[in-house]
């Protein structure tokens, strides 16, 4: 289980490219009909896999934080855009643990987020809040 | 694509969808989120819930749509959060809905408070707030 020693640790995801295919099915997965979706452009929480889900998925798999998937619940998560994504873009990821508390036999991990372009535009802040089931006290 | 007229207190338009468990494996596929507990009534069932559950970050996207769509694109959706407060299960429907809270703080931006409703009356999504370019 994670607990306070692992503040800090971080995950890196690089040179994730943001391909016109995977952002089309991505898109169609969301249920592009009557969105806002049009060629070319990105849906916003696309961030889910150019960020979140390459540097998430190594933290799950760390074996000194022994993360059970059965016991994780995804609790909250908030987005900033501060300048949009392109198709075309190359964007290295960070996700980096800020807290981890324990509260009522939970452990509830918050993780901030980063994904930069190679042109060194921050396209996406973020911040996840993983509770996690089985922790004791 | 319309421009919002936002005013404090008007409504967001509503946007409606039914998320069957085709559009999960999908997501899972498209997003690379292949956790089980969606996939799988098996597992799922084995960590205490009636079956699969869709993915947080789907009804997530499902939000960004009906915020991006009001405000007129995805490039005017500058900030958006939630809480995923139950589960969403396939075949159930989910309605995204917002009110303006503010105007013009920060300049050129809406506020909005946000949230989705399962159609069997959940509030799936909770304590949203979304961050929106008004003008160019």
């Amino acid at each position: 289980m994670p607990d306070a020693s692992h503040v800090g640790r971080r995950f890196l995801a690089s040179s994730q490219s943001v391909d016109a295919e995977r952002v089309a099915r991505f898109a169609a997965a969301v249920g592009g009909g009557g969105g806002a979706h049009e060629p070319g452009s990105v849906p916003p929480t696309f961030a889910a896999v150019y960020c979140l889900m390459p540097t998430l998925a190594q933290l799950f798999a760390d074996p000194a934080l022994g993360i059970e998937l059965a016991g994780l619940i995804h609790a909250e998560q908030s987005f900033e855009w501060p300048e949009p994504v392109r198709v075309g873009d190359v964007i290295d990821s960070s996700a980096e643990i800020a807290s981890v508390e324990r509260r009522r036999g939970l452990v509830f991990v918050t993780v901030s987020l980063e994904a930069v372009t190679r042109e060194g535009r921050t396209v996406c802040r973020g911040r996840s809040l993983l509770l996690l089931r089985g922790g004791e006290g | 694509m319309s421009r919002p007229t936002p005013a404090v207190g008007s409504e967001m338009t509503a946007m409606t969808r039914r998320v069957t468990q085709e559009q999960i494996a999908a997501y899972a596929e498209a997003s690379g989120d292949r956790n089980p507990i969606h996939l799988d009534p098996e597992f799922a069932r084995r960590v205490g819930l009636p079956g699969t559950i869709a993915h947080g970050m789907l009804e997530m996207a499902v939000l960004a749509e009906a915020v991006s769509r009001w405000a007129g694109g995805y490039d005017r959706l500058l900030e958006l959060r939630c809480r995923f407060s139950k589960p969403l299960f396939p075949g159930d429907e989910i309605t995204c809905t917002g009110r303006v809270v503010a105007v013009g703080a920060p300049p050129g931006t809406a506020t909005l408070e946000v949230q989705a409703t399962s159609g069997r009356g959940d509030r799936v999504l909770s304590g949203g707030r979304a961050v929106v370019r008004v003008e160019t």
